[in-house]
This record gives structure tokens, sequence and C-alpha cells, in this order.
């Protein structure tokens, strides 16, 4: 990477590339040749030149020129995952971060991701170091300090026991410190108590630590490509409060609702980012289920999101720029603006899924009905996403607006479950995750329903049990035993569901689990 | 509060006038007081217990609180709670959320096509604590294309938060109900609160369960008188029975009427 400004001058001698600093000329970055003489960035050129005696050919820094390599070779690294980060100052600004979670199985593994990954990067004449780690901290250790490789999930600690503490983006003074009391290693700093730590060398050691180890996050912040339906505007007086801010985007997403229109398009997701007067740059990613053009909307998800961030938003001295980008789009079906008033068309509850992720969080979820006669295997609970057309359905005179809204339903395999229960043997309100096993059993016959048993610390009397259904495995997949359900109702009138494992035998005590809970 | 189109006719010596202002002075009235009076209703189907609360039925755009009796009680409030909301997504279009705190179980789908709940209308939304819970439904008081919002709370129903609830509902015509634990007791604005209870369940003529059953106690009614009752659930026909004349309680139901006689 140090070199990308130079690449293509065929030169057999030591290269050096160097920029002018406070007292002259000083290297930035040496090539293999001079660096088997010796020679190392941060000398001083004229040092250099008299240290050795061969000719150096010299070249000018050029960061921008650096910088922009950086991000060509991050655009060509779209190619493995489409979240790239480039090395900060931090890191040096020579490298790249690739997040492939999710992306790795695309070229078989992950090994197979490195191996093609790197033979490219020779191919196209750059020698690059790869390391695949858990987080960011540990890949770049392992990649500039260590022999590079790849971390099996989880062992970030063992990996980077026997590294230098300057693997770990530390302040060059801070290292040196640090090897002054002879804690040259990560391991050693594991081991010693984060406490005194914090206290003699500031937090910002415990917080690199940390993001090594993957006990912090540390977010990526991913290549920003230009987005072609963008708006941003500047402000002489910087803003900072919550409400100018939403103000002004969706004072933005008005501007771009003309451009949504002319391609028919609506945003599907959009990225606001605010620069502070201090250059540091927040990006907010606001996602909608449906794609949408109203800025009332975007203006209250973007509140929405600006309530739960709060203090974390750190305006400092004041925002200067606000731009407002729509990353991704989804096409929208023109609709029929009414003369008169009629009835209100009913939405589908897209617009509060948004609202309730981008104020809480979690996404909501649906039940889905599964092929599957197990009654733990027969539901898919999945996240809600929007069903194309569900509200098209002709709704006949007789039907029930529950049957409208289902005679749209496709023959997709994650069919909502209908609503034929009378058909059904009773299948409980709530179903446990697992059978949960029950104590002191009492049945009037052997293999007959329990007439007392104990479950959660209760005792509960039988008075009366439905059953048995049997519910066996499924064959292609294992040989669970059978199961023997019974709905029970004890004197209280508290209903379960309980199930016997396995056919009663008299060479083994039989197993009893409750299931489920009945209304 | 209508204008009574009989009133010039019987009374022909008043100017015409009168009866128009008089009109316009009571839609003035009647608009002032507007909100719970144009507010939507959803009776429960059983004269007994429409007549002892205020507006008829539950009323929308309140808040109501259920809880159970006992510990133990809980999947029988649940499926009361779920119950009603089962009854209001049959009479009209929309969704119904169902928000629940971590520790809540959460419905299983079949067991909601059971009690008359097409799980395909019903959106589930899991949070951390209460505190998200009050955050999610409150919410969802603002969405369109909901009928019925519910939800499931570990603790208590807090004087405060019930109040900031009460009035998000006020705009809305949905069905609000919150489940609580039976352990926290804490006063609030809820128009009702319901204790349930289990209750035997109704059997059918081989003697097998038929229908869920439930003691239901109607402890607080603004407005209104409280009771209680041995409630069944039609999951069919989305429909509440008063069991307790029928099966076997006719002790209770005759001291009913001999009450009322009294009465």
């Amino acid at each position: 990477m140090q070199t990308a400004g130079v690449q293509g001058v065929p030169d057999t001698g030591p290269m050096v590339v160097a920029a002018m600093e406070a007292n002259g000329l000083r290297l930035t970055s040496v090539d293999a040749t001079a660096s088997a003489l010796g020679l190392s960035p941060g000398e001083p050129l004229a040092r250099a030149r008299a240290r050795i005696g061969t000719p150096i050919a010299v070249h000018p820094s050029d960061p921008e020129a650096d910088a922009a390599a950086l991000v060509r070779l991050c655009l060509w690294a779209k190619r493995y995952t489409p979240t790239i980060a480039a090395f900060g100052p931090a890191e040096g600004r020579d490298g790249v971060f690739l997040d492939v979670q999710g992306a790795s199985h695309l070229f078989g593994t992950e090994a197979d991701l490195v191996a093609d990954l790197s033979l490219r990067l020779a191919v196209g004449g750059l020698p690059a170091r790869i390391a695949l780690a858990d987080t960011p901290g540990c890949a770049f250790a392992l990649a500039r300090h260590g022999g590079g490789g790849i971390v099996t999930p989880g062992c970030n600690a063992e990996a980077l026991r026997c590294i230098s503490v300057a693997a770990l983006r530390l302040d060059p003074a801070l290292a040196q410190s640090l090897a002054r009391l002879g804690l040259r290693r990560i391991g050693h700093l594991m081991d010693a108590s984060r406490a005194a730590l914090a206290r003699r060398f500031g937090e910002s050691l415990v917080l690199r630590l940390d993001q090594a180890l993957g006990l912090r996050p540390e977010p990526l912040v991913p290549l920003d490509e230009p987005h072609d339906i963008c708006a941003t505007r500047g402000f002489l007086e910087p803003i900072g409060r919550q409400e100018t801010i939403v103000a002004t985007a969706t004072r933005l997403m008005e501007e771009l609702t003309p451009q949504l229109e002319a391609t028919g398009l609506g945003a599907r997701a959009l990225r606001l980012t605010l620069t502070r007067v201090d250059g540091c740059v927040r990006t907010l990613d606001l996602a909608v289920s449906v794609p949408t053009r109203c800025a009332r909307q975007v203006g209250r998800l973007l509140d929405l999101r600006l309530d739960r961030l709060g203090s974390a938003l750190d305006a400092g001295f004041g925002f200067e720029t606000v731009s407002l980008a729509v990353v991704s789009t989804g096409p929208m079906s023109e609709r029929q603006i009414t003369l008169v008033e009629g009835p209100a068309e009913v939405e589908g509850p897209g617009c509060l899924v948004d609202a309730l992720r981008q104020r809480i969080g979690p996404h909501p979820l649906r039940s889905h009905a599964l092929a599957s006669h197990l009654p733990e295997r027969a539901e898919a609970v999945l996240p809600w996403k929007p069903v194309i057309g569900r509200h098209i359905g002709v709704s006949t005179p007789e039907a029930g607006p529950s049957a409208k809204s289902l005679s749209s339903g496709t023959g997709s395999p994650l069919d909502p479950i209908r609503v034929t229960a009378s058909r059904l043997p009773p299948r409980p309100l709530v179903l446990l995750r697992r059978g949960e096993a029950v104590e002191d059993v009492i049945a009037l016959v052997p293999d007959g329903p329990p007439q007392r048993f104990r479950w959660r610390r209760r005792l509960h009397r039988i008075i009366h049990a439905d059953g048995p259904e049997r519910i066996a495995d499924e064959w292609w997949r294992g040989s669970a035993p059978v199961r023997d359900y019974y709905v029970v109702e004890d004197e209280a009138g508290r209903r379960l569901w309980v199930y016997r494992e396995g056919p009663f035998t008299l060479q083994k005590p039989v197993q009893w689990f409750v299931h489920g809970l009945f209304a | 509060m209508t204008q009574d189109p009989t009133d010039t006719r019987n009374d022909p010596e008043r100017p015409p006038f009168a009866s128009a202002t008089i009109a316009a002075l009571r839609g003035l009235v009647a608009g002032g007081a507007a909100g719970p009076g144009t507010r939507g209703v959803m009776p429960m189907g059983i004269h007994a217990i429409d007549m002892r609360l205020a507006p008829g039925g539950l009323g929308l755009g309140q808040l109501h609180e259920i809880a159970p009796e006992n510990a133990g009680d809980e999947p029988a409030a649940l499926g009361f709670a779920l119950a009603l909301v089962a009854r209001r997504l049959a009479r009209i279009e929309g969704e119904a959320l169902l928000v629940t705190a971590r520790g809540h179980p959460r419905p299983y789908g079949q067991g909601l096509a059971g009690l008359g709940l097409d799980p395909g209308r019903v959106l589930l939304f899991e949070v951390d604590g209460d505190r998200d819970a009050f955050r999610a439904v409150e919410e969802a008081l603002r969405a369109t294309g909901l009928a019925a919002v519910a939800g499931f709370l570990d603790a208590g129903l807090p004087l405060a938060q019930s109040r900031r609830l009460h009035l998000a509902a006020e705009r809305t015509d949905l069905l609000l109900l919150m489940l609580r634990s039976s352990a926290v007791e804490s006063p609030n604005v809820a128009a009702t609160r319901w204790r349930i209870a289990a209750g035997k369940a109704l059997r059918d003529r081989f003697g097998c369960i038929e229908r869920p059953c439930w003691q239901v106690r109607l402890e607080r009614s603004r407005n209104g008188r409280i009771g209680d009752w041995l409630l069944e659930w039609d999951h069919a026909a989305h429909r509440f029975g008063l069991a307790g004349a029928l099966a076997g309680h006719a002790a209770e139901a005759d001291a009913d009427r001999r009450r009322a006689g009294r009465s």
C-alpha cells in the first residue's frame, strides 16, 4: 500500500518515499530492498543517504494519491463483502478491513476467501498479509504484528497473547512507556489488573485491549459511496438541537421527493450524515420496510432514532453540514388520490414496524405455520415483512374480514396459520421451549394419565384428562421416543399439556413432562 | 344529544329559531364533552356484563387492565386478553399488536388459532422490560391500521404510565389491554380492571374438554358496577357465554336470581 503512488516505476535499487516535515525530509515508507539495507520509516533522508552508499530513488510523498488508491482498493474489495472500511489514522491508513460475516460462504469457507483474496492481490502486485479474526482489533494485530492467518471464533485471547503491545494501535509514546515497564506482550496486559492499567495509562489502553478481545464493540465506518439521490445543506451557524436536525432532514427529504417521483421509486434505506464543526462525521442509517417518499415519516423515524440515541449523538459545538442520501430504493406503486373523502384505506403495519424498530430496537415478529406435526417445529416466528398485494384479496359478502385478509395468501411454504382450530387436536396457548420434567407422579393405572404431579413446585391434582394423542418424531430426522400427550385439568381448572416419553414398559420408569399451558 | 325533529311541531308558538338555537347549543355542549361520547364500544355480548360497564361494553380508546387472580392463573388471564383481542379482530379489519416483556411467555401460533385469533393478523413484539413495553404500546397507539394493542407486563401498571397510555389512547379507537402480574398492585387510571382465574372447562357430550372457561371478576369499572361471572369462550363464533347458569352451578345461578328479584 505504501508504494501505491509509485507503482510501475521500474527500478532495481532501493526506493523510498519522503515527506517534508518540521526539520527536513524524512522517510515515510520504504520498499523491500531499502528495508533490507536497514532503512525504516521516520529516519531523516539525509542520514539515510549518508549511511548507505548506494543511490536511493526518492519519491515525494503524496497523501491524497495514497488515499485515492486506498479507496480504489476498497471498491475493488467490494467483490467480497459490502462492508469495507479503510484503515484510519490510528491504523496508519495503509490497509483495509473487510467484514466478511455472512459473506464468506459465497466463496466456500473463510480459508477459501482468504486464499482467493491473497491470490488476486498478489496478481495485482500488492504483497499483502491477511488475518481473519472476530474483531477488527485482533485482525489488525495479527496482520501487522503477527503472522496473519485465521483465528478460530472465540480464540482471540490466545492468538493475541504473544503479540507485541504495539499491535493494539496505541499511541507510540504509550507503547514505549509500556515497553519500559516490561509490558511487552499483550498477554502481560491481559494478566495485569485492569483498574491499575486504567489508572496508570488512561482509558484508551483498556479500550483498545477490550476492542481487540471483543469485550467492547468497535463499529467499522464503512466506505461511503456517492449516492445518486442526495441533498445537502450547510449552515453558517452550526446546529445541534434535535428539532432542528429533524426539521432539516424533513426539508431535505422534501427536496429529494421529486427525484424519486420522477423515477417511480421510493426510498427503502436512507443515510443521514452530520458533519460536526471539528470535522467528526456522524452517520445515521434509517431503513423502512415499505418504500416511501413521505418526508414526514422520515422526519418522525429520525426523531425516534435521535430520541433513542440521546446524548450518544454528541453534537459538541454543533453540526455545520447535514446531508441526506437515499441508499437503496424500491419500486413504489402509484396510488389514486381520492377527490372525495371516503373511508381511509387500511394501511399495513409497515409504519408501525419502522417506528418500533427505530424507537426500541427489536424487530416485530409474526408467527408462520410450518409443515410439521411436531408442535415445537410447527411454528416459525420470523421478523415481519410486508407481503406484496396482501390486501388485494376480493372479499365476497359472506366472507368476514378474517377471510378477506387470508384470501390473497399465496401458496408459499410459510403461509399464515389458517383458522381451522376445530379440525386440529387442541394446542396450548403457551408452548414451553422444551418439555419440563414433573416429579412425584402418581397414576391410577401404569400406562394411564397422571393423577397427581408436582411441577414448578406446585402440586397439581388432576381431575380430568383428555387423550392420549400420540406424536412420533419425524422419521427422516432421528428416532426420539414417541410422546403420548394428554390435556389435563387440575382441580383449580388450570389446563396443562403433559406428555409421557416413550411407550410404557416395565423395564423403565415412566417419565412425564409438561409441554404447554392452555388458556 | 341529537336534534329532535318533533320539537317544533309539538309547540307551534315557539319561535322557529329557538329549536335551532337549542340544537346548536346542544351540539356545542356535546362537542365540548366530545371525546368519550363519540368513541366506540366493544360489547362483551352478554347483557349482564355490558350493563355494568358504563359505555355498554369495553370502551375503545380506554385503558383496560387485566390481572390474574393468583400466581398460576397467568395462562387464564392471557387467554382472556387474547379472547378479547380475537373478538375485536372478528369485527373489524386491521391487525393486533402484542407487546410482550421478556420473561413473559410468547403465545404459540397454533394456540392463538385455537382461541380464534388468526396469527396472520397478529404482530408479536418482544421487548426487554416493562419500560420498553410501555413505550412500544404508546407508539402503537399512534399507528394506523391497528385494531387492538395488548401489552403483557412483567410487573405492575403504575399510575404515571397508565396516565400516559390513557392520554395517548384517548385520540384513537383501539382496544387497549394491559395484562400485568398478580404480584404488584398499584393504583392507576384504567377504566376497568378484570381479575381472571382458571375455571373448569366446558365439557362436550362425551365428557371431553370443549371450551375454555374463566372465572372473571370485574373489580373496577369506571362509572359502572362491578361483578363476577363464569365465562366461557366460543372461538368459532368469537362469543363469550355465561357458563354459570348452564354448567352445574345451578345453586349460584339461583342465588343470583333471588338477589336480582330482591333488588
